[in-house]
């Protein structure tokens, strides 16, 4: 039940996108696809499923169990979605949107069941049968009479696996599985993937950009840049021993190989400590939304040029505490102080010198119909700095003058994240908050953005206070380290004391996440 | 992911410059009711001099390649008359109902509150409002006129574009890089007409461009009904009312004008998606 690529390749309309690949995956092997965005690994996964968008095709030959599957969508389609329907499935990285949001999560598992059967299911088979899928998967058969958005992101990643193999596939595609998914639950469904493979002898195509995910999990690696295959090898040996210069660099970037090795990204400031006056102050910040407290009674303090990071799985109230800081949400009680005078709620009584954010997604932060030279401008303008200025701002976030006449479109991520910045820089503000700024970014552009803020601080001897949900990347830049869960500061200290003891247990978990530490066991827990 | 995007970008720009040949035509036929209404007047003086001797002459006659109508007015030349009437109104009607829906429907969707509430109440109630009752109603107390209607038009039509702009503002201002420019303090009003109204431009045209369309037809309707011009002003409904009686005679003077209507309306949608798409497109990712 191999199964084999031989000299795939996918043609876009400007010539060939990704270049001949083959491999080959055992029955319960997987293989790793890694590389950054625009390397071609989706397109492969893509091209194997069938799925290439308009305007280009594959070539070359896929063939699961000695069975060739036809790589070209042509003539009946009918016979087309027949010949890989079953044997082939692929399991996307978004689980809030790859589940229809109408249809109850037990009849998305079914409609797999019934293609994959032939035939419709007399009503208390179908039952049965999506019932003993979601077992398979650690969920109790009541999910099935749930709606995707009554389910915790964890919990529909797993229907959304149920789903992709209720048509007991040979071979399954995971295009970025955890990637959307909060630390503490990527183990669990990396290690749920792992065990329910290994159990069907299922082969597996795993396609990430994290080395973390890849790390442990599969036998054989391919990492692919700008179309073409640049390594390959066993992971251990690919990982430990890495040959070309790209492979390497995407290791020395990756946050977890520097936690494992202590690397970091900005020097720890000693001067951080209780001595200096501290710049910002939170005293028992509490918001809530109706019912639901969202911060209880939060202590926050950052010392003047200080990087501090904030720590938490989405939902722990740690970008609503950013928010509170900036003004943008206005904090129910308790008290913010900024260099000794305390900052009323809400944005109306605040000036631009205060506080900045950068936001994390650099696609919709920046307004798309004006240029980045008028961005930079009106940023300028309101501390009434002159728009001859813009170059020399560009130039300080690593940008080259010309960016001034380009539109945000035009940019890559990383880049829009740089103009974001000095966006953020302009009005000179005291307090330059980072909520998950680098968490949409590649991890080579990860590292870039974390040493540009750390240059920053060096520079403008600016405060930062530095949200994620990774340790990992916080612990490369950040002095200290405040750990949050549901609304509550849970840990708090300098960044290597919380690293190597942690007192909380929710931060061991996630300290073993940063480190991707299988520590996790499956047991069905969300 | 977004691992598509490498694609040839030249490729693809080159491709959505590339003019449709209906909208091309549709282009062509509105420069050239343009022309016709910016000089038709002053081509035919005389287009709606009466002739008695000539009336109801069918088309190919000598000297009224479309015939004349019952009052022995060249069909031709009225036709060409009346574009100015028939495209004016429509036009400034567009016009008045789009500013008219920029402020209010901004407004409604940025500050909501008690404001937005009020706007849209109005709106409702507007929506509400028979256009053509209105305006026949309207017209019967006030004594009707060309501006009267126009004015009227501007009010009835609003709530469409206070409505769409309301919603597009109420998108736009939920995204990150609005909550960016609050960080910058900068005044509502920057916030507004700065950044917001650029990003739903496209809306506003492809939705003002339609009302160019409904404007005319029912500018049209009203001439028809006898509510809207002065009798024997050059206008395309009025010539179509006074045209049906000699159907028959010369259908030229009822399928001139109805054409025109029609093929005018069609034109200035087309035009008005494609302006619309080419907007919506500045600022995009390519994809």
């Amino acid at each position: 039940m191999t199964v084999l690529l031989s000299a795939l390749t996918v043609h876009g309309p400007a010539g060939v996108m990704v270049e001949p690949i083959d491999a080959e995956i055992a029955p319960g092997a997987t293989l790793a696809l890694i590389g950054e965005s625009g390397s071609g690994k989706t397109l492969t996964a893509k091209s194997i499923v069938g799925l290439l968008p308009r305007g280009f095709r594959a070539t070359g030959q896929v063939s699961v169990a000695r069975q060739d599957l036809p790589v070209t969508r042509a003539g009946d389609d009918a016979a087309w979605r027949r010949a890989r329907g079953s044997s082939v499935s692929l399991l996307l990285q978004d689980p809030f949107t790859s589940l229809t949001p109408v249809h109850r999560c037990g009849d998305q598992i079914a409609w797999t069941v019934e293609v994959a059967a032939g035939r419709r299911l007399p009503k208390g088979a179908r039952r049965a049968a999506v019932e003993e899928r979601l077992a398979e998967v650690n969920l109790p058969a009541r999910v099935a009479d749930a709606f995707p958005h009554e389910l915790s992101g964890g919990m529909r990643q797993r229907v959304a696996i149920a789903a992709a193999l209720a048509s007991d596939p040979q071979l399954l595609i995971a295009d970025e599985p955890t990637t959307a998914l909060d630390a503490s639950n990527q183990a669990e469904i990396l290690d749920l993937l792992r065990r329910i493979q290994l159990e069907r002898r299922l082969s597996v195509i795993l396609i990430s950009h994290d080395l973390g995910v890849v790390r442990g999990r599969t036998d054989q690696v391919l990492v692919m840049r700008d179309g073409k295959v640049v390594e390959r090898g066993a992971t251990a040996a690919v990982l430990a021993a890495p040959e070309h210069p790209y492979t390497r660099a995407l290791i020395e970037a990756d946050p977890v190989v520097a936690a494992r090795t202590g690397a970091r990204i900005a020097e720890e400031s000693a001067d951080g400590s209780a001595e200096a006056e501290p710049l910002l102050v939170c005293e028992g910040v509490t918001k809530a939304f109706g019912a639901r407290t969202v911060l209880d009674s939060v202590d926050l303090s950052i010392a003047p040029g200080a990087i501090v990071g904030i720590v938490g799985e989405s939902g722990s109230g740690k970008s609503t505490l950013a928010r509170c800081i900036a003004g943008l949400e206005r904090e129910g009680d308790g008290r913010i102080v900024l260099g000794g005078s305390p900052l009323a709620p809400g944005r109306a009584s605040r000036t631009p010198d205060q506080v900045q954010i950068v936001f994390q997604d650099p696609y919709s932060s920046l307004n798309p119909m004006m240029s980045i030279g008028a961005i930079l401008a009106e940023a300028l303008g309101v501390a009434g700095r002159a728009a001859s200025e813009v170059p020399a701002m560009l130039e300080m976030v690593g940008l080259p003058a010309e960016f001034a006449r380009k539109r945000p479109a035009e940019l890559s991520g990383g880049e829009r994240q740089r103009v974001a910045i000095a966006r953020a820089l302009a009005p000179q503000p005291r307090l330059l908050i980072c909520d998950e700024s680098v968490s949409a970014l590649d991890v080579s552009v990860q590292a870039d953005i974390l040493a540009l803020l750390a240059r920053l601080r060096d520079e403008l001897g600016i405060a930062i206070l530095f949200i994620s949900h990774d340790l990992a990347v916080v612990r490369m830049i950040a002095d200290t380290v405040t750990v949050m869960w549901d609304g509550r500061v849970v840990e708090s200290g300098p960044c290597h004391e919380v690293l190597e003891h942690p007192t909380h247990e929710y931060t061991r978990l996630l300290v073993a996440a940063a480190m991707r530490e299988n520590a996790v066991p499956a047991d069905g827990k969300d | 992911m977004s691992d598509i995007r490498v694609i040839g970008v030249a490729a693809v720009r080159r491709r959505r410059r590339r003019l449709p040949i209906g909208v091309a035509v549709a282009m062509g036929v509105l420069a050239l009711a343009v022309l016709a209404a910016a000089f038709g007047k002053a081509i035919f003086p005389d287009a709606m001099h009466q002739d008695i001797l000539a009336s109801t002459l069918p088309p190919g006659s000598p000297g009224h390649p479309l015939g004349t109508d019952e009052l022995g007015r060249d069909v031709l030349q009225m036709a060409i008359a009346g574009t100015a009437s028939a495209l004016v109104g429509p036009v400034i009607v567009a016009i008045g109902s789009m500013l008219l829906g920029v402020v209010m429907g901004t407004l409604a969707g940025y500050e909501k509150g008690w404001l937005d509430t009020l706007i849209s109440r109005w709106t409702d109630l507007l929506l509400a409002v028979p256009v053509l009752l209105a305006a026949i109603v309207v017209s019967g107390v006030m004594g009707g006129g060309y501006w009267v209607t126009v004015a009227l038009l501007i009010v009835l039509f609003s709530p469409s574009d206070i409505r769409i702009v309301r919603a597009g503002v109420l998108e736009q201002s939920a995204r990150p890089y609005i909550e960016a420019a609050q960080m910058l303090s900068l005044s509502r009003w920057r916030v507004m007409f700065r950044h917001i109204l650029p990003n739903v431009t496209s809306l506003v045209v492809t939705n003002m461009m339609l009302n160019v369309a409904f404007a005319l037809v029912a500018f049209s309707s009203l001439s028809f009904l006898g509510v809207g011009v002065a009798p024997g002003t050059a206008d395309w409904g009025r010539q179509l009312t006074d045209g049906r009686a000699i159907m028959f005679q010369n259908p030229a003077a009822v399928f001139v004008p109805a054409l025109l209507i029609v093929v005018v309306a069609v034109c200035v949608n087309l035009v008005g998606d494609w302006i619309g798409q080419r907007l919506s497109q500045v600022g995009e990712e390519v994809r």
